[in-house]
């Protein structure tokens, strides 16, 4: 039998694991070898993954040999293989970016980059509500980790926060499923899909507080409003190449909101139909807002970038309020592209503060950087992708969420948000980007070597912005046949009880 | 009976979530602490009650709906590792920030130390 | 083919790239090829043009969403294909000889072409969502130009003024595409252009025709749009000279015209459009008069033709637009020539202001003839080109009815526009060439290189030719440019220089004439103009935005204040407000399942819970009581666990309590021992509030939940517990076999927790107190005799215990995590007992191999189902007769626990061990970071 569906998970944490032990955790050169390695290896499998996928099989693997809905299961099906290859994609460049010196700064970096991964990873496949949890706990205390890395008040004084409020968030996690296993019965998401349908009463009403209390949790972890605040400042002090694989987080709890809610709370659930649309119509709106505003009165170039983060969940956030099958295959093409693009502005403006001094990436006048025409040109091109200008993939994905709006309400909300804040992003660009590059006095005194490492993981994830605009086409087809295989699930749960295949 | 378990978890949630909103972090790792005990009881009351089950298969007994205990059993060891972590977090937060304060420092919204 | 003509500039943004670093002329050779072999490309296509074709050519790009490469050739777009790439070629080789050694001619040029580029794609679009595209483009490559000498403040703002302005437009715009594409289906322009009454029908024509119109007049910077464009004049006069004579400014200009058939025709449109151009009209040319830079005349002059330009569409009368084509070309021409004149003079002068540059004829006569003759032109003087398209303008004005009664004031005010473009037209040509002498110039004015006239007399040459010859010249372009627009077939007009004396030869005269008189009595004017504070609009701009980024921290600082409380309370509140709803619905909250019956000890148990649940509360402040009541709502809790058949439950419960008590203690040693009192009485109450609903609601769903029956999947592993599984106790088969795959994650948690906390105390830098914070002592007897000896006995026996729990786990309470957590206690006594240099000797164990390996384990034992093509961690047991034991199961499960067993000790010892060794001498200190 193929064990692909499972390798996502395994790579990762094997990886980890050999990475504590001798030989490999004796010297950093080997760390970096095989952490880069398995990262290679992941992103192939991911890769696989995804052409099996696009055939419209769905792997369904039942973990411990127990069938669903008694055991665990995983679900490789086109959404994960779509998350997991960004995984992927975002954990290859971090750890390239990381290996030109970000790793020598503390102890485990290798080994939680991966146990990371893994986090996400068992997050985009399993099946199995109780299971998504136990992932959800291993992706946060690696986030925990990796957060400290490195050391320094800012990081210590970002964490606590970080971590106190996420702990409240897993206690609601738990109280959820506790309220959901107690009315609906069973653990896996397709069983309770179909079971959901058979309530009525007080159970059906318990288990709308259950998929509430859900919507709150996934909604922590996506950053949307009012729960939110957390996000800059935290991703403002992580190290550049943690914060690179943390542009997926966010992304967690959106997918998380189309698995679940789509399935279990989707538009087949008989009463309990579309239980999160109301609220996340006005969410969606404000969260846009925020962030753009926060976007505005960003002190430096990281701030603005956790602030896009929020415009971008935001943004995800009304095509889920949408809740067509367009708006799905919309969300799926703009997650990709503003998680990429996320991350490549991370690392840049890591790049950024290496190299003016004091001033680190403050938009203030300082000393020039020591490569104005390189920096500038990928500043330039990540600055374009992000806010939404041709021919970049911004663009494309703005268009799609916009035109996946066909009512009139849906329109009059989204448009205006949607396009003032792209006229903020530019205007909060133009005003950083003028001032870190060109308001410069004096000299670059001291001569930085960059290596040419960190610029090549910059480009990995900065190629997408043209590629994913070039070939839109295909990949557009992509999102929305997946949106349609949702769809699918939603209506018919039975295909991933028995076996995934029609 | 039921009446009492649904009692004791409001009681224990009620004191877990003032302890979590107050400004030190050892309240706020105790607040945790009773939130979790709440959590645990919480799941575990969703599988219902059931006195002098079976613990093992035995014949004739009752046997109480093993899965949540199951479930209760990881929540409570996660539970024990992410405390750990809160715990010694708010240990490295005193030593580099000099107080105890979640946020740092005493007035955060005034000297904002981080402009990053 | 077509796609080559804007795809060949852009790879010419390339050359200038690559050439950068030869000379300056082989520089500007290698940039002119490319737009002039598209040039050519373009000439070879026209024949079939002028026979009135329009080729079109389509390639899918993202048909979904109705975007796709599309390309269109007509007439239209031939006439400007020829502005954009004729002035541009002359451009390059003006720029060659204005700019500066200093300036890096290279990147000039790469961002030059690429502004041809998407001028190109704009007026060649066949695709509105593609024109949209390159219509950003030309904001974004327009602001590198600008900003080109970025040292520059003035160059930095006015191209972001210009960037956020046109922008702005631009999101308008696509609004605008967006809404008509939704109406009509389609963004095809054939189709669009052809369904005009459909548009014009449907209840949103309102809406797209204003996003529209809010687009081109941003940027053919149409009043009140006008501000940004002086300042990017702050460009190199290069830039100047093209982005406002024949192209950025123009795209607007064209989308009007490209729209036309599908918009025009109705009232609202007439309303819109002739109103902005007549107000931009006249605002232009008065401003221009009161100019002292030269290319801050040129800019308002450019502003003030454009609005006529945009008002003669606006008269929805076929002939207007005609006449607006028509003012089209002579306009590119003359402005263009007139910019580049003026960036001689700056360039020879060094100097722009007009009241130092006087009598340059004497100096530069061969500029000032060509200057001059430009600038008659844009006066509109007879023999020129500007002369005919302003006799059309004015006859259009004058047959025109829209305005009733009113229909005379629109003549008038053209007039009035007319003879102010004279007075300032008069301005430049005497203020610069006549007047007396230059005062105090930088430099000697001199004439320039001979090439660099070149372009200046080209143009004017074209000025004089169609001023002269108008039909045999331009007749042919006019035409087709036209027809394509009206996409229909032309209505009668003559391009004869002398229709006879009629009213607009009347107005022009009037217009010549009152033009040189105000410009006679000018000072007069100026000191009236003085009288009013000059408003920059760069400065209002600034402080707009400024307002605008201080309005945006106020309120994000206001609603972020960067404190947690506020966040974990809105978190809390968020999930009262979600759960409230559907908990109101509930009608019963009890159920019809049997409830058990209270009996006194479950009441004593609940009611001690609650006591010292509460007494945690009120005493939360004293810490160490505070932690000893917690230890005690732990022990009910597991109790509580025992009570309701839980004996697995109970014991982990109590295991895990034994540790996390201890860390609580040994945090105590370094935290303060006591919380000052902070949150003020309404704080309090607040929250005492909030945690009383919050845990109302939870007790209710666990009430409601409990009171009714369920039907769940756990009968399956009752059923299979022991067949499947090989195991009696239920709740360990499900977490070693059934659900192993959530356990393996577990661990996985617990093991990361212990590297991050190592990473935590690694470098802790704590100060040891030596008494606490009631000033007593701590003990200085830091290992007990009594304690070392009764803990050293006891260790063998409590190793025993683990084991025999690790072993009977499967089939009776027990298993692997709560024997590892034995160990680790037992082991952790050992160090309290005798501190960490007697472990260090007795005890050689790396914790995180431990972790490592039983990670490794459990893994392993997950693969090792694999070699039997079965899924990871399929279990496998059988029973064995062993020699002494007996019958006895051997389970691969057994293996796994092993795992979770090693992973359990290794987390807890590296934990409590190196927290201990903080409080001794053996702190960690810094080392090899791997």
């Amino acid at each position: 039998m193929s064990h692909l569906p499972i390798l996502p998970i395994l790579i990762p944490m094997l990886a980890g694991i050999l990475l504590l032990l001798p030989p490999l955790r004796t010297t950093l050169t080997r760390q970096r070898i095989a952490s880069l390695v398995s990262a290679g290896i992941n992103l192939l499998v991911a890769v696989v993954l995804l052409n099996q996928s696009a055939t419209g099989e769905v792997a369904v693997y039942a973990v411990g040999d127990w069938h669903p809905p008694y055991g665990i299961v995983l679900i490789a099906d086109r959404l994960s293989a779509l998350m997991l290859l960004l995984t992927a994609i975002l954990l290859f460049a971090a750890l390239l970016y990381a290996s030109a010196g970000e790793d020598e700064t503390g102890r485990f970096f290798y080994p939680l980059m991966m146990f990371q991964a893994l986090g996400i990873n068992g997050a985009f496949l399993t099946g199995d509500l109780f299971n998504l949890f136990v992932f959800f706990e291993i992706l946060l205390i690696a986030s925990y980790s990796l957060l400290i890395h490195g050391g320094g008040k800012h990081k210590t004084r970002a964490a606590v926060h970080y971590v106190f409020l996420n702990l409240v968030g897993s206690a609601i996690f738990l109280f959820a499923l506790g309220v959901v296993y107690g009315s609906i019965g069973s653990l896996n998401m397709a069983d309770m899909a179909l079971r959901v349908r058979e309530l009525s009463g007080a159970e059906l009403e318990l288990a709308k507080v259950g998929g509430l209390l859900l919507l709150v949790v996934f909604g922590l972890k996506a950053a949307m409003l009012p729960l939110q605040f957390w996000l800059p400042r935290t991703y403002a002090t992580a190290p550049g190449p943690v914060v690179a694989l943390f542009a997926i987080l966010t992304k967690v709890g959106i997918y998380c909101m189309m698995r679940v809610h789509g399935m279990i709370f989707g538009d087949y659930a008989g009463d309990i139909a579309d239980l999160i649309q109301p609220w996340l119509w006005a969410t969606a709106i404000l969260t846009i807002a925020i962030g753009a505003i926060g976007a505005l009165s960003s002190p430096s170039l990281k701030r603005l970038a956790g602030h896009l983060v929020i415009v971008s969940v935001g943004t995800l956030l009304s095509a889920l309020a949408i809740n067509t099958p367009a708006a799905i295959s919309a969300a799926l093409y703009y997650a990709a592209h503003s998680t990429l693009a996320g991350a490549a502005l991370f690392l840049v403006s890591e790049l950024i503060s290496e190299q003016r001094g004091g001033a680190l990436d403050m938009i203030v006048r300082s000393r020039p950087v020591a490569q104005p025409v390189a920096l500038g040109i990928t500043f330039f091109i990540t600055a374009l992708a992000l806010i939404g200008m041709p021919p970049f993939s911004g663009f494309i994905g703005k268009l799609m969420v916009m035109q996946s709006a066909t009512t009139m309400m849906q329109m009059s909300s989204t448009w205006p948000t949607l396009l003032i804040a792209t006229l903020f992003a530019l205007v909060a660009f133009s005003r950083a980007g003028s001032t870190l590059f060109w308001r410069a006095t004096g000299k670059n005194s001291d001569n930085i070597k960059v290596s040419s490492t960190k610029y090549a993981a910059i480009w990995l994830l900065l190629l997408a912005a043209p590629l994913m605009s070039l070939f839109a086409g295909p990949i557009v087809e992509f999102t929305a046949a997946t949106a349609a295989q949702l769809d699918q699930f939603a209506q018919t749960p039975e295909i991933l009880l028995n076996g995934g295949n029609r | 009976m039921e009446m009492l378990v649904a009692l004791a978890i409001g009681i224990l949630t009620a004191s877990g979530t003032f302890l979590t909103l107050r400004g030190r972090t050892f309240p706020v790792v105790l607040g945790l602490t009773l939130l979790a005990y709440a959590v645990n009881l919480f799941i575990f009351s969703s599988g219902r009650l059931v006195i002098d089950g079976a613990a093992v298969l035995q014949q004739g007994l009752p046997v109480p709906d093993p899965l949540p205990q199951a479930l209760v059993l990881t929540a409570i060891v996660i539970g024990f590792a992410m405390t750990a972590f809160a715990v010694i977090l708010s240990m490295r937060a005193r030593a580099d920030l000099g107080n105890d304060h979640v946020d740092g420092s005493i007035r955060s919204q005034q000297n904002d130390g981080d402009q990053r | 083919m077509l796609y080559w003509i804007p795809l060949l500039t852009l790879l010419g943004t390339l050359l200038p790239l690559a050439t950068r670093n030869w000379s300056r002329t082989a520089c500007a050779w290698s940039t002119a090829i490319l737009p002039a072999v598209a040039l050519i490309l373009v000439v070879i296509q026209s024949p079939a043009v002028f026979q009135g074709n329009t080729l079109v050519e389509h390639y899918p790009w993202v048909t979904q969403l109705g975007l796709e490469i599309a390309f269109r050739l007509d007439g239209y777009a031939l006439l400007f294909i020829f502005l954009i790439l004729g002035i541009g070629l002359l451009i390059i080789l003006y720029a060659r000889y204005y700019l500066s050694e200093q300036d890096d001619m290279g990147r000039f040029y790469a961002y030059l072409i690429l502004f041809m580029t998407a001028m190109l794609g704009i007026v060649m679009s066949e695709n509105l969502l593609q024109l949209w595209a390159f219509w950003e483009l030309t904001s974004i490559s327009s602001f590198l130009l600008i900003s080109f000498w970025s040292h520059k403040t003035d160059a930095r703002k006015g191209a972001r003024m210009a960037l956020t302005v046109t922008g702005m437009g631009g999101l308008a715009l696509l609004a605008g595409i967006l809404l008509l594409g939704d109406t009509l289906g389609t963004f095809n322009l054939t189709e669009i252009l052809a369904r005009g009454d459909e548009i014009r029908a449907s209840g949103r024509y309102p809406i797209i025709l204003i996003l529209i119109l809010i687009g081109a007049f941003t940027k053919s910077a149409q009043f009140p749009f006008h501000f940004w464009l002086p300042h990017a004049m702050a460009a190199p006069t290069p830039v100047s000279a093209y982005l406002h004579s024949a192209t950025m400014v123009k795209a607007g200009i064209f989308l009007v015209g490209r729209l036309y058939p599908s918009l025009s025709g109705t009232d609202l449109w007439f309303f819109l459009v002739t109103s902005t151009g007549t107000a931009t009209l006249l605002v232009g040319a008065y401003i221009a008069l009161f100019k002292h830079d030269l290319k801050g005349l040129l800019a308002f002059s450019t502003i003030s033709h454009l609005g006529l330009i945009m008002l003669l569409f606006g008269l929805n009368s076929d002939l207007a637009a005609v006449a607006a084509v028509f003012h089209i070309i002579n306009h590119a021409t003359f402005k263009a020539s007139l910019f580049m004149a003026a960036g001689i003079i700056d360039h020879e002068t060094g100097s722009r202001d007009m009241r130092k540059l006087n009598g340059l004829w004497r100096y530069m006569p061969h500029t000032a003839s060509l200057a001059i003759v430009a600038a008659l032109a844009m006066a509109g003087v007879p023999l020129l080109n500007g002369f005919l398209s302003k006799e059309m303008f004015f006859n259009e004005t004058v047959h025109q009815s829209s305005l009733g009664a009113l229909s005379w004031m629109l003549p008038v005010l053209a007039t009035v526009g007319a003879t102010f473009s004279v007075a300032y037209s008069a301005r430049f040509i005497h203020d610069v060439f006549f007047n007396g002498e230059p005062i105090n110039l930088p430099r000697t004015p001199h004439e320039p290189p001979r090439y660099m006239k070149i372009p200046v007399e080209i143009l004017v040459g074209v000025c004089i030719l169609v001023g002269m010859a108008p039909a045999w010249v331009v007749g042919d372009l006019l035409n087709n440019a036209s027809s394509a627009l009206l996409q229909g077939d032309l209505p009668e007009y003559s391009l004869s220089l002398w229709h006879g004396f009629n009213i607009p030869l009347m107005m022009s005269i009037t217009a010549l004439i009152l033009g040189l008189v105000i410009y006679n009595i000018r000072e007069r004017l100026f000191a009236f103009q003085a009288k009013f504070a000059d408003r920059d609009a760069k400065l209002e701009f600034e402080r707009l935005v400024q307002l605008t980024v201080e309005a945006a921290n106020n309120l994000y600082a206001r609603l972020e204040t960067n404190r947690l409380q506020n966040y974990v309370l809105t978190l809390f509140i968020f999930t009262l407000a979600v759960t409230a709803w559907p908990l109101m619905q509930i009608a019963e909250t009890t159920g019809d399942r049997e409830q058990l019956p209270p009996d006194w000890i479950a009441f004593g148990g609940i009611l001690t819970l609650s006591l010292a649940a509460i007494m945690t509360l009120v005493w939360h402040r004293k810490r160490v009581i505070a932690l000893i009541s917690v230890s005690v709502v732990g022990l009910i809790v597991a109790l509580i666990f025992a009570r309701f058949s839980a004996p697995d439950l109970a014991l982990t419960q109590l295991a895990v309590e034994v540790v996390t008590i201890i860390l609580l203690m040994l945090a105590l040693f370094f935290l303060p021992q006591s919380t000052p009192k902070e949150s003020s009485p309404g704080v309090v109450f607040r929250d005492l509030g909030i945690s009383i609903m919050v845990g109302g609601v939870m007790a209710t769903l666990a009430f409601a939940m409990m009171t009714r029956p369920l039907e769940t999947i756990s009968d399956f592993f009752t059923a299979n517990a022991k067949t499947g599984g090989g195991g009696t106790n239920i709740v360990n088969v499900i977490l070693v076999d059934f659900r192993g795959f959530d356990t393996l994650g577990e661990i996985t948690v617990l093991g990361i927790a212990g590297l991050g906390i190592y990473k935590l105390i690694r470098r802790m830098r704590l100060s040891l107190p030596t008494a606490d914070s009631s000033g007593r002592a701590w003990s200085s007897d830091t290992h007990p005799m009594m304690l070392a000896m009764v803990s050293q006995a006891l260790l063998p026996l409590a190793l025993l215990v683990s084991a025999y729990i690790f072993l009977r786990g499967h089939n009776l309470p027990g298993g692997g995590f709560i024997a590892g957590l034995i160990t680790a206690i037992a082991l952790i006594q050992q160090y309290i007992a005798n501190g960490v240099f007697f472990m260090k000797g007795k005890l050689r164990l790396d914790y995180q191999y431990l972790i490592g390996w039983g990670l490794l384990i459990a893994v392993a034992t997950g693969l090792a189902s694999w070699m039997f093509d079965r899924p990871f961690l399929t279990s496998w047991f059988d029973y064995l007769n062993w020699p002494v034991v007996g019958k006895f199961e051997v389970a691969s499960a057994m293996v796994f626990d092993l795992g979770v067993y090693l992973t359990v000790v290794g987390a807890t010892l590296l934990i409590l061990s190196n927290l201990g060794k903080l409080s001794t001498t053996e702190r960690p200190t810094e080392g090899e970071n791997i």
